[in-house]
């Protein structure tokens, strides 16, 4: 098992590898130039001049080999350098945002998994009865929404019917619970419910395929009580594709909740990914797309342990 | 006691759209608001109470005096002191007071602006501010060490020294007499350092705040908001009124209208669309007031005079003609924050030209079948009498930037032109009008203030204005340019204006005038003490606003 997990981790190596070098030379290419977008923008001063020393300044006058080796040299220190648009350091302003996409990635996590075990299994030992078409239309449903859309509903349910509007401001959750979770519980609920949406319907094939097979019915034939069958024998096994889903859905939370974070103005990843790349803030583009490919490497990395813990054929092979 | 500004446009002018109930709720904000403005007036400023705004943008760095954006403005304003400024209960903000001056004289020549400071002023830091400050501030941006960019410095080369010949005495000395540099010196991106922060680190401000305003900075949460607590030693005494302020960074229009409408945010100074003002009319009633005004911002169209048959002036005279720009007004105005046909001066200010003279300059005659008619013998005589095909590039930015863009397209297909939009996002777009990577394209005029050179300066030829991006040269418009930036009678100036308007939209047309934005502000009713200008970068000091409750 030793082996196994440090096979994994070494391999997560030349993964980031290629990941840094494809958006680093990939922000290059795609054209705009932070500095005019910068200066050049609303003024009609901007001089030649004065956006080339902007340009010195921001080391972008250096050959792309240079920058590339300078950036990456400073990933290998943890150092990913500063905003080349606020000119704050990269981990502060990642920190700030980190803390609420984190917490909110786990809440939807957690709504998910709450309704959509429950509603997959329900559904897969009901199958074709009115229980089974009433998961199955609420998951569907689930899954046609788009989560800022129901978040939009949220917004203006709340608005309409209580005429109140959750908190624009993020508060962290060890600084006062009760404002923490009224602003950040809707956007859980409207992200949770599509996530959940995927994981139910997973979960009900899934269970319907392990309950077909072979050592479930002989287990039955041998008179085991029907809850360990589901729990011990069922459930267990048909976690393995539901577990990958799970991950998948949550590595894509962190950062991935662009219009959400819009619609509820939550101060989050997704919301910097998408400034970073419209300034052409290549350094703040380059660190979230390898924190974020970190996240998706380190949560499969993760589900594979699970997998191993789960299935004792893969720990053995 | 500032006078609140009330107005209503725009409703008349669409007396089918909404539902009767939606109309009626406008009726009633109407005329709570016209019952709340006077009483304002009259009213006792408060003391006390968080003034909570919306800012769609956020500030790069905290140095006002090299960057753009009114992200800078909102939430950082109320930390500094400028030299002068606009009168904050101006509505046209073309009336200047001092605001760090307590009063100025001009020498007889025209060169020689003398400006006396207000004693007693201090820093956030409890020193006092002297002439010292106000020359290091100013020669940070006029005249910046090697390494710093000053964005600004263009705008100030007819200065020649600025001196300090006493700590409460400020010199300014041109080079030759100018009509604008009063206004130059209520630029509200001019705040005044402190001259001994300065002369350690240039860049010091780029990532500190320490001023002499209303306000003490508290704190910036990136991405998040940034909060300022009443100054208790303002040396405006009395002021201000409010015990502190919290900006709250909300990037999307739909989420500001929430927090407006569900009272997080009780004002978002930059403006709203005319359907978002509805909604809100609509939704608040009574407890809403709404400001408006021509904003100092407006579409234009570049000619590229480079590409062919731009370079012909009977072409570019044809695309000017072929639009209705006053039923475009009236449509547009309904779903677009555009509303008056432009010249180049903000309709309703002192130097604009007046409607019926500005209807005598090309495409904004009242007979717009006369106007197509003559576009297409135009475009007859310069050998295109079939029409072309050419590409219209705007900026991704949909207000109004989409509207428009679709109703020039239509327009231009009114006299046999083919047109197509392509729609290029912020940051290539101004990669491609620099390097002249287009035919027609969208382009934009937004001042921080009205003052005839900053609107014209990007005009000139293109070996003098880096922004003329129909880039062509033009000696006698430069001359007409200098000739209004130096006239200090205003009825001479304002005869170069009008000469350097007929020849820039009218004889020559470099460039196409669209409609001028208009700015919409609702703002819930227990915010007084503020007026709206016709710029989102102006009157941000906060140091007379006040809430009723």
């Amino acid at each position: 098992m030793g082996k196994y997990i440090l096979k994994r981790l070494l391999l997560m190596i030349p993964t980031l590898l290629g990941v840094a070098v494809i958006i680093f030379f990939l922000m290059r290419v795609v054209p705009g130039d932070i500095v005019e977008l910068r200066f050049a923008g609303e003024s009609s001063f901007a001089s030649k001049e004065n956006l080339d020393k902007e340009r010195v300044r921001l080391g972008l006058d250096q050959p792309l080999w240079r920058q590339f080796l300078a950036w990456i040299t400073g990933i290998v220190r943890l150092d990913f350098g500063k905003s080349m648009w606020t000119g704050a350091p990269i981990l502060e302003e990642i920190r700030l945002r980190f803390a609420l996409s984190l917490q909110l990635a786990i809440m939807a996590t957690l709504i998910a998994v709450l309704l959509a075990i429950p509603l997959g299994v329900i559904a897969a030992l009901k199958q074709d009865t009115w229980v089974d078409y009433v998961v199955r239309i609420v998951s569907i449903a689930g899954l046609a929404t788009p989560s800022f859309w129901l978040g939009i509903v949220f917004i203006l349910g709340l608005l309409i019917v209580f005429k109140w509007l959750p908190p624009m401001v993020y508060t962290p959750l060890w600084v006062d619970p009760w404002q923490n979770l009224l602003q950040l519980i809707w956007p859980a609920l409207a992200v949770g419910y599509r996530y959940s949406a995927v994981a139910t319907r997973m979960t009900r094939s899934a269970m319907l395929e392990v309950l077909r097979e072979d050592y479930i019915r002989t287990a039955r034939a041998k008179g085991l009580w029907e809850k360990l069958i589901l729990s011990r024998h069922a459930l267990k096994n048909a976690m393995l594709p539901v577990l990958t889903v799970i991950a998948l859905e949550f590595a894509f939370l962190m950062g991935g909740l662009v219009v959400t974070e819009q619609v509820f103005n939550l101060n989050g990843l997704g919301l910097l990914f998408v400034e970073a790349v419209a300034h052409r803030d290549y350094t703040l583009t380059q660190a979230l797309v390898m924190l974020v490919a970190f996240v998706f490497i380190f949560v499969n990395f993760l589900v594979d342990l699970a997998y191993a813990w789960i299935d004792p054929r893969i720990r053995f092979r | 006691m500032l006078k609140p500004f009330v107005v209503f446009l725009g409703f008349k002018a669409n007396p089918l759209e909404g539902s009767m109930l939606h109309r009626l709720a406008l009726v009633i904000a109407i005329v709570a608001a016209a019952a709340a403005a006077p009483a304002g007036a009259q009213e006792k400023p408060r003391y006390g109470g968080e003034l909570v705004f919306a800012v769609p943008s956020e500030p790069p760095s905290y140095d006002a005096h090299r960057e753009e954006t009114f992200g800078v403005i909102h939430p950082m304003a109320p930390h500094y002191n400028t030299l002068l400024r606009p009168d904050p209960t101006d509505k046209t903000a073309s009336r200047i007071v001092g605001d760090l001056a307590e009063s100025w004289t001009i020498s007889k020549d025209g060169r020689v602006y003398t400006l006396k400071l207000h004693r007693g002023v201090k820093f956030h830091d409890g020193s006092e501010l002297t002439s010292r400050d106000v020359k290091a501030s100013y020669d940070k941006i006029i005249f910046p060490p090697a390494g710093v960019a000053s964005d600004r410095k263009g705008e100030y080369v007819d200065v020649e020294a600025v001196q300090a010949p006493d700590p409460y005495t400020v010199v300014f000395r041109l080079k030759w007499p100018s009509g604008s540099f009063l206004m130059s010196l209520a630029s509200p991106w001019n705040w005044i350092y402190k001259a001994d922060i300065l002369a350690k680190d240039m860049r010091w401000y780029e990532t500190h705040v320490m001023g002499t305003g209303p306000f003490v900075f508290v704190e910036h949460v990136k991405g998040s908001h940034w909060v300022g607590k009443k100054n208790p030693n303002y040396w405006d005494k009395g002021k201000p009124y409010l015990d502190g302020y919290r900006a709250i960074f909300i990037k999307d229009s739909a989420a500001q209208v929430s927090a407006v409408r569900g009272e997080r945010a009780y004002i978002q100074f930059r403006g709203f669309a005319p359907a978002e003002r509805d909604s809100l009319v609509a939704a608040l009633g009574p407890k809403l007031t709404v400001q408006e005004s021509p904003w100092n911002c407006v579409i234009l169209v570049a000619l590229n005079h480079e590409k062919k048959p731009f370079d012909d002036k009977r072409v570019r005279r044809a695309l000017t003609l072929a639009i209705d720009r006053y039923q475009g007004a009236q449509a547009l105005s309904r779903i677009a924050i555009v509303k008056e046909p432009a010249g180049v001066q903000v309709p309703g200010m002192p130097f604009a030209t007046p409607p019926a003279e500005l209807e005598k300059l090309a495409g904004y005659g009242r007979d717009i079948a006369k106007a197509r008619a003559e576009a297409r013998r135009l475009l007859r005589e310069a050998g295109v009498p079939d029409g072309f095909s050419f590409t219209y590039k705007n900026r991704g930015v949909p207000m109004p930037y989409e509207p428009l863009g679709v109703w020039l397209i239509d327009q231009w297909r009114q006299i046999g032109l083919n047109v197509r939009q392509e729609v290029i996002e912020a940051a290539k777009y101004y990669a491609e009008l620099r390097g002249g990577n287009f035919e027609v394209a969208a382009d934009f005029q937004c001042g921080y203030i009205v003052e005839p050179d900053l609107d014209l300066y990007k005009f000139q030829s293109k070996d003098k204005s880096p922004a003329n991006y129909s880039r062509y040269v033009d000696p006698t418009l430069d001359e007409l340019y200098e000739k209004q930036s130096r006239a200090v009678d205003p009825e001479e100036r304002k005869r170069y204006i009008r000469e350097f308007e007929r020849r820039l939209l009218d004889e020559e047309v470099h460039y196409i005038y669209t409609l001028q934005w208009h700015r919409i502000i609702p703002h819930l009713a227990r915010v007084r003490g503020w007026t709206i200008t016709p710029s989102h970068y102006l009157n941000q000091q906060l140091d007379a606003v006040w809430l009723t409750e």
